[in-house]
């Protein structure tokens, strides 16, 4: 039996901020389920399953999705949680569209790391025998990868800062992403220690917010409001679980999780018009447009600035890093730009590559190669 | 473009909230001889089939998943092969001689002094066992010669557990809902919830879209502060999260207006007179606290029965 092909038939998200603080989850989650539908002449009885992806630790409680049922539109219907980022939500309900199982599916990621101490929920990933008790860590992965790449490979500090400043101006462009005070160049190089060497601005500022992504199978989809935009490529992997046991010179789990997507798309990122990524710094940027084959190990510098494929038009991760959501964000993002290709700037647009990541150090990567 | 939520300025700040997790955790035989091992000062390792050598010990090979075949004393010298500072700390990844992996730890000298390859050797903090900490950290140890890896020999039993807790604190937003209605409940000292979709009931707490028609919820309205237990328990043990001392009564309470069950506690002298006269469908009334009210469900003490 061949697999159905399953289409986005809309999408829907709040603006990322710092810190929603006058929202609770249940008033970001309700506010994007409730907008995804318009215009797509279904309703939530239209919905087979609901897919949420969130985080217990990030919301301070057990089992969170539970509590946001009712906002999450799952009430009496089939519902999953993905503890991952949303992307692995919308990969398990594509495949359960593809496989026959189910015709229309709600996918659904939020965060609000403004609520907790973000450190904490990283740590809570790092092993608790060897690493946690010597402060092992996100931003330590982060640092010892930058310390590593910027060793071996032509690229400099002015360099990091000027793809922050760039993601952070595109971020404010196209909108969505509250940005009180741009910084410039300067101001990402001059900015409190992050982890040696890269400073505070260059790691991915964690954000609050909600998607809602609406899939359905393509008969569905296509008598359902705007042309779909099909996907027709998924792949994910995962390395190692020790930062120190992966080759960190590259993000070999990101590699394999491309090449499955492209084997079953037909088409890889360099073929693409338009590749959304997320990253938790600037160097994993070069390093996950390298990984994507976007450049050779070492040299993703000059494909983070375009070219032939538009990179990261949203501001990927850097600006905005609503940690459960990112990946999720960067689907609803590369959507946007299929469907309204002159708005960002391209003349046309047929192909987008996205990436959503996981774990310490981008663990665990997964990609979606999207048609329209 | 972007959805949002319907906002409205509320009086409460944000809600405060600690979860303190506490944990037995299982480090295994690897990972338990390890840390039983510190108080040794050796450093225990896995010499695996291959001839791969890893250390500090692992029970399974993070590379193809075998087994190793013994515990080896590792030496306490290595290479820096990777640093970084974070918070004024310097952290680096050690590769012991003769061992196959890095791993990371406190790195005990300035970042400015540090560069790849640097000979490191292990400092050891008295006083401290059964953690990885018990090694201070790695010290630059220039002419430091090259260690060898060694038999284990007898090794001290693993530990079977380890006291670890998680200390989680949250500031949770109340959002425009739950905000007007503690602010409801701290000013006026009455509770509001938002009518349902299709009837003039109350939902509480109250909410932007309905859970069950996933329509938009109706206008505010204010519920009485009596009502009817449809569900309830008779507590006569403690556990952990208790916010009173047994014996007391559990109670599912629909407040009169309101479509949802409230949670609260009615206050009982005694457990076989409180069988016969709590039960669902009984009516009870809520006992506000004196005093200032905090905008919180405890500002209500407790329910009583009323006696008809």
């Amino acid at each position: 039996m061949a697999l159905k092909k399953v289409g986005v038939i809309a999408t829907a998200q709040t603006e990322l901020r710092p810190a929603w603080s006058d929202a609770q989850h249940i008033d970001l989650i309700s506010s994007v389920v409730t907008s995804v539908f318009k215009g797509s002449g279904l309703t939530i009885d239209d919905v087979d399953f609901v897919i949420d992806s969130g985080s217990d630790v990030l919301d301070g409680r057990s089992i969170s999705n539970c509590g946001f049922l009712g906002a999450l539109g799952a009430h009496h219907k089939e519902e999953a949680r993905v503890e991952e980022d949303g992307i692995w939500a919308a990969h398990y309900g594509v495949n359960k569209i593809a496989s026959g199982a189910a015709s229309v599916g709600l996918i659904v990621a939020y965060s609000k790391p403004s609520e907790s101490q973000v450190a904490n929920y990283w740590s809570s990933q790092v092993e608790p025998f060897y690493q946690r008790p010597v402060g092992f860590s996100q931003r330590a992965a982060g640092g010892i990868q930058a310390q590593r790449y910027l060793a071996a490979n032509d690229v400099s500090m002015e360099d990091l800062a000027n793809l922050v400043a760039a993601r952070w101006a595109a971020a404010q462009e196209n909108g969505g992403v509250q940005i009180d005070k741009l910084p410039s160049a300067s101001d990402v190089l001059s900015a409190a220690e992050g982890a040696a060497p890269l400073t505070d601005l260059m790691f991915s500022r964690p954000m609050d917010g909600a998607v809602a992504v609406l899939l359905a199978d393509e008969a569905t989809a296509r008598r359902a409001g705007a042309d779909p935009v099909l996907i027709t490529g998924m792949g994910s992997s995962a390395d190692a679980h020790a930062f120190a046991d992966r080759d960190n010179s590259r993000l070999n789990s990101l590699s394999l999780a491309a090449e499955r997507a492209a084997a079953s798309a037909g088409w890889s990122a360099a073929e693409a018009d338009i590749v959304e990524v997320s990253a938790s710094t600037a160097v994993a940027e070069l390093m996950a447009l390298e990984a994507l084959g976007l450049a050779k190990p070492g040299q993703g510098k000059a494909a983070a600035q375009g070219g032939k494929v538009a990179v990261n038009n949203s501001g990927g991760a850097l600006p905005a890093d609503p940690l459960m959501v990112t990946g999720l964000a960067r689907l609803v993002e590369a959507v946007r730009q299929l469907r309204q290709p002159k708005r960002y700037g391209l003349s046309s647009a047929s192909r987008a590559v996205v990436h959503g990541a996981n774990g310490i150090g981008m663990q665990s990567n997964c990609v979606f190669n999207l048609e329209v | 473009m972007y959805s949002a939520p319907e906002t409205m300025p509320i009086e409460l700040p944000t809600f405060h909230a600690d979860i303190s997790l506490p944990y037995t955790l299982t480090p295994g035989r690897a990972a338990g001889t390890f840390l039983a091992e510190v108080k040794n000062k050796r450093i225990i390792g896995s010499r695996f089939a291959s001839g791969m050598v890893v250390a500090p010990a692992e029970d399974f090979s993070s590379v193809d998943g075998e087994e190793p075949e013994s515990f080896v004393e590792a030496p306490q010298t290595g290479v820096l092969t990777a640093f970084t500072r974070v918070d004024g700390e310097v952290i680096g990844f050690i590769k012991l001689d003769g061992c196959d992996n890095e791993f990371p730890h406190k790195i005990l000298a300035d970042l400015s002094d540090l560069a790849v390859g640097q000979r490191v050797e292990a400092e050891w903090q008295d006083g401290v066992e059964e953690s990885i900490t018990a090694i201070k950290g790695f010290r630059l140890a220039p002419d430091a010669p090259e260690g060898a890896v060694k038999p284990a020999g007898e090794t001290e039993e693993p530990l079977g557990s380890i006291k670890y807790a998680l200390s989680l604190p949250y500031e949770h937003a109340y959002g425009p809902y739950y905000g007007r209605m503690f602010d409801e409940i701290r000013e006026n000292g009455r509770v509001m919830g938002v009518r349902c979709t299709n009837a003039d009931v109350a939902l509480l707490p109250p909410r932007e879209i309905d859970d069950i028609s996933h329509k938009k919820t109706g206008t505010w309205k204010t519920c009485a502060d009596t009502g009817t237990i449809r569900g309830c328990s008779i507590i006569n043990m403690e556990f952990v999260g208790q916010t009173r001392e047994p014996p007391y009564v559990y109670a599912e309470i629909v407040l009169d207006g309101a479509s949802t069950r409230l949670i609260h506690m009615i206050e009982i002298d005694d457990v076989e007179d409180a069988k016969k006269r709590i039960k669902p469908g009984t009516r009870v009334r809520a006992i506000w606290t004196e005093g200032e009210r905090k905008g919180s469900m405890s500002d209500i003490e407790r329910f009583e029965v009323i006696d008809e």
